[in-house]
């Protein structure tokens, strides 16, 4: 294969990786936005007495639930949540260590193409 | 933030085209930030204006008709039944049934928790400012030395 086409490919790899990590990124704030509002909400339901009903919301109508049930339920939540957030920084690392090896490629490709250039025209 | 620190290097070794980036930047940030502390204050209002409602439910006003907002434009009329309790959305889909002085005491403790990110928030823009005055400072300094050599 050509050294040109060898730095298309090896160049759009490398922007389909950028984006890939882009998107892990994005999951990972989205992640941590929920992580917080369930911790505040499982902070809430901590500080109930048994007087307070606890409610909870499907579609339009609030549905009573029990408050031991609502309290497993957030903790299901966070515990799935934080397994979420492992998954993703796991990708995250995962693509960087890709994308800097892509780039690496990338400067060696570039490089062979220069010498490649300065021997034809020399 | 991306980066509390921006000037590793010198700002004054910096050449006119480089401070113009580094300030378009710092302009960015500076927006985005000014946008998530009114955004703030907006919820804080929110809150407090929760406060004054829970407020007006008091056993005085027991019995007395209300109007319940069906739509924006329909309203049917209603008894207050209870004026001890209120029901507070806590979020994620979770509503509960509180008495009136929980309920207070729950938007006040709200109110607070955004005070602390707000004071935090102001620092940090406080701080950002700074910076940007000291780029600005440093930017005007160079274009008068190039006018000034320009001349010479």
């Amino acid at each position: 294969m050509s050294l040109e086409a060898r730095l298309q490919t090896a160049s759009a790899e490398y922007q389909k990786l950028q984006s890939d990590l882009a998107h892990s990124v994005d999951a990972r704030t989205r992640l941590d936005t929920q992580l917080s509002e369930n911790e505040m909400v499982k902070k809430e339901f901590a500080q109930l007495t048994p007087s307070n009903t606890v409610y909870k919301l499907v579609g339009p109508v609030l549905v009573h639930q029990d408050q031991a049930e609502a309290k497993t339920n957030v903790e299901t939540r966070l515990e799935f949540i934080r397994g979420e957030i492992k998954r993703v920084d796991g990708q995250i690392k995962e693509t960087e260590a890709k994308s800097d090896k892509k780039k690496d490629e990338l400067v060696e490709i570039q490089a062979a193409l220069q010498q490649a250039q300065s021997q034809t025209s020399g | 933030m991306a980066s509390p620190q921006p000037q590793q290097i010198n700002v004054a070794d910096l050449d006119i085209q480089q401070l113009a980036d580094v300030r378009r930047q710092l302009e960015e940030e500076l927006n985005h930030l000014t946008n998530s502390f009114a955004q703030l204050k907006q919820a804080q209002a929110k809150f407090k204006s929760c406060i004054e409602n829970v407020a007006e439910v008091k056993p005085q006003n027991k019995g007395n008709t209300i109007l319940v907002p069906l739509t924006n434009s329909l309203y049917v009329p209603g008894r207050l039944t209870d004026p001890e309790h209120v029901i507070v959305d806590v979020g994620t889909g979770y509503y509960v049934k509180k008495s009136r002085a929980q309920a207070i005491k729950y938007y006040e403790a709200k109110v607070d928790y955004i005070r602390t990110n707000l004071d935090s928030l102001q620092e940090t823009i406080s701080k950002k400012q700074d910076n940007m005055n000291y780029l600005v400072n440093v930017m005007q300094a160079k274009l008068q030395a190039q006018s000034q050599i320009a001349k010479t």
